[in-house]
C-alpha cells in the first residue's frame, strides 16, 4: 500500500510540482494508494481537479484508492463536500449548497453540460457581475480549453475540472486537467520530430492556425483566442504538459522547460471579475468580412 | 436562402459538428451562385471550431470576393463577429498559402535543432 501524503497546495509553481510528484509516485499499474491529508492545510481548485483525476487514473489502471477522510481538516472537508468531491468519491456528506464551484468529471464530451457548468456554476452564481454578452464571451473562450482537451488529449479516464471564486482577489479560477498523452507528444508526432523540446511544442500550439489534427481544414485558433482574451482581461493562463510550461499574462508570454514532468496537460486560468477589464468591440457587420 | 442558425444548432455555435451541418446546408447554394444569409439571432456563444468548419473552409472553394457578395452574416453579437473575423483571417492565409503550415513546422524544427 502506497501512502501519498497530500501537502498544502496553493497555486505557485512549486505547488504544481507537488501535484506532479504525487502523480509520479502513483504512475504505475495495480497501485494501491491511500491519500493522507494530515499535512494538508489548504487546497485550491488545481489540487481538487488533479487529485480527482489521479484517483480515477489509478483505479482505471487496476489499482485501488482510499481517501483517508479522517486525516482531513474539517474546513477542507467542508469545502470538498460543497464542491461535490466527497459525494463523487463515496464519502457521505451534505448536499452541495454553498458558493463552491463544483468539481466535475467528463468522460465523454457533452457540450451542453460543459457550457451549462461554465455559465451557471462557474460564472453565473451571482459573484461575478458581468453583462450577459460578456458572460457568453468568457464561456466561449474558456470552452476552447475543454474542446482542446477532448479533441487532443486521448485521456482514457476523461477530463477533470474544478473552479474557485476568490472574492478578496476579485477573480475566478478554473483548472482543467487530463491524463492523456500531453501537448508535446501530439506536436512531436505531427511534425515528425521527436526532438522538439516541450516548451517549443507548447509555443507551436499557441501559434495561429496550428493544430495537430491534419483535417485539411484551417484549424487551431482556440489557444490563440484564449491567449488574447487573457491578455485583455489582465488574467493569467498557465499550461503544464510534460516538462513544458506556458505562462500567459498581459505582460508575459513565456514558454519554458521545468524540472518536473507530468505526462498529461493541466490548464489553469484566472480571470478578473470586472467588466471594465474587457473591451468588447462593436463590430460593423456591413463591412466585408472575407 | 436564409438559414436560421439558432433553429438549426441552438444558442451555442461552438462545435465542429454543428459547423459541418451549416456548411453542408450552404455550400451547394453558394456553388450555384445563390445568395445565402446566415442569421445568428438568439445565438449566444461562439467558438472557433464551429466557424472553422462552417465558414472558414468555404475559402477552400470560393474566392473572398465571391463570399463577400454571396454570403451575408446577420444579427451576430460583437463577440461572435470578432471570433469569425479571426477564423476567416486564418483560413484565408491557410488556403492561399499551402506552404504556411510547412513554414511553421520548419521554424519549429530549426528551433529544436538550434538547442
Amino acid at each position: 500500500m502506497l501512502v501519498l501524503n497530500v501537502p498544502t497546495i496553493n497555486d505557485d509553481l512549486s505547488d504544481f510540482d507537488k501535484l506532479f510528484e504525487l502523480w509520479n509516485q502513483a504512475n504505475d499499474d495495480n497501485m494501491n494508494v491511500t491519500f493522507d491529508f494530515s499535512r494538508c492545510g489548504f487546497m485550491k481548485q488545481n489540487a481538487v481537479a488533479f487529485l480527482g483525476g489521479l484517483a480515477r487514473l489509478i483505479t482505471a489502471r487496476s489499482g485501488n484508492v482510499i481517501f483517508n477522510w479522517d486525516t482531513m481538516r474539517e474546513d477542507i472537508r467542508t469545502n470538498l463536500g460543497k464542491s461535490g468531491f466527497l459525494n463523487i468519491f463515496g464519502h457521505v456528506s451534505s448536499v452541495w449548497t454553498g458558493n463552491t464551484i463544483p468539481y466535475r468529471e467528463d468522460l465523454t464530451f457533452n457540450t451542453t453540460i460543459v457550457v451549462n457548468y461554465l455559465k451557471s456554476y462557474w460564472l453565473g452564481r451571482g459573484w461575478v457581475h458581468v453583462s450577459p454578452l460578456l458572460r457568453d464571451a468568457i464561456v466561449g473562450r474558456v470552452w476552447e480549453i475543454y474542446a482542446n482537451a477532448f479533441e487532443h488529449s486521448q485521456s482514457y479516464v476523461g477530463i477533470f475540472s474544478c473552479g474557485q471564486h476568490y472574492p478578496r482577489q476579485h477573480n475566478l479560477a478554473l483548472t482543467v486537467v487530463d491524463f492523456g498523452v500531453g501537448i508535446p507528444s501530439n506536436v512531436r508526432m505531427f511534425v515528425r520530430n521527436q526532438d522538439v523540446p516541450a516548451n517549443k511544442a507548447l509555443q507551436w500550439a499557441f501559434k495561429r492556425g496550428t493544430s495537430t489534427k491534419p483535417t485539411g481544414t484551417s484549424r487551431g485558433m482556440g489557444l490563440d483566442l484564449l491567449k488574447d482574451f487573457v491578455k485583455i482581461n489582465k488574467g493569467r493562463l498557465e499550461i503544464f504538459s510534460h516538462e513544458g510550461y506556458a505562462l500567459i499574462t498581459e505582460a508575459q508570454e513565456d514558454f519554458m522547460n521545468r524540472d518536473s514532468f507530468f505526462e498529461g496537460t493541466l490548464v489553469n486560468i484566472t480571470l478578473q471579475c470586472d467588466e471594465s477589464y474587457y473591451r468588447l468591440s462593436s463590430e460593423v457587420v456591413d463591412e466585408p468580412i472575407f | 436562402m436564409k438559414v436560421d442558425v439558432f433553429k438549426e444548432v441552438g444558442e451555442n455555435c461552438i462545435t465542429l459538428e454543428d459547423g459541418h451541418k451549416i456548411y453542408d446546408m450552404i455550400h451547394s447554394e453558394l456553388s450555384s451562385g445563390n445568395n445565402v444569409e446566415l442569421d445568428f439571432e438568439n445565438v449566444k456563444i461562439f467558438a472557433s471550431p464551429f466557424f472553422n468548419s462552417a465558414i472558414g473552409r468555404l475559402l477552400k472553394d470560393f474566392k473572398p470576393e465571391d463570399l463577400n457578395r454571396l454570403l451575408k452574416i446577420t444579427n451576430i453579437t460583437s463577440t461572435g463577429m470578432s471570433v469569425l473575423r479571426r477564423v476567416i483571417e486564418n483560413a484565408k492565409e491557410y488556403y492561399s498559402n499551402p506552404e504556411m503550415r510547412k513554414a511553421v513546422d520548419d521554424v519549429l524544427l530549426e528551433q529544436s535543432e538550434s538547442l
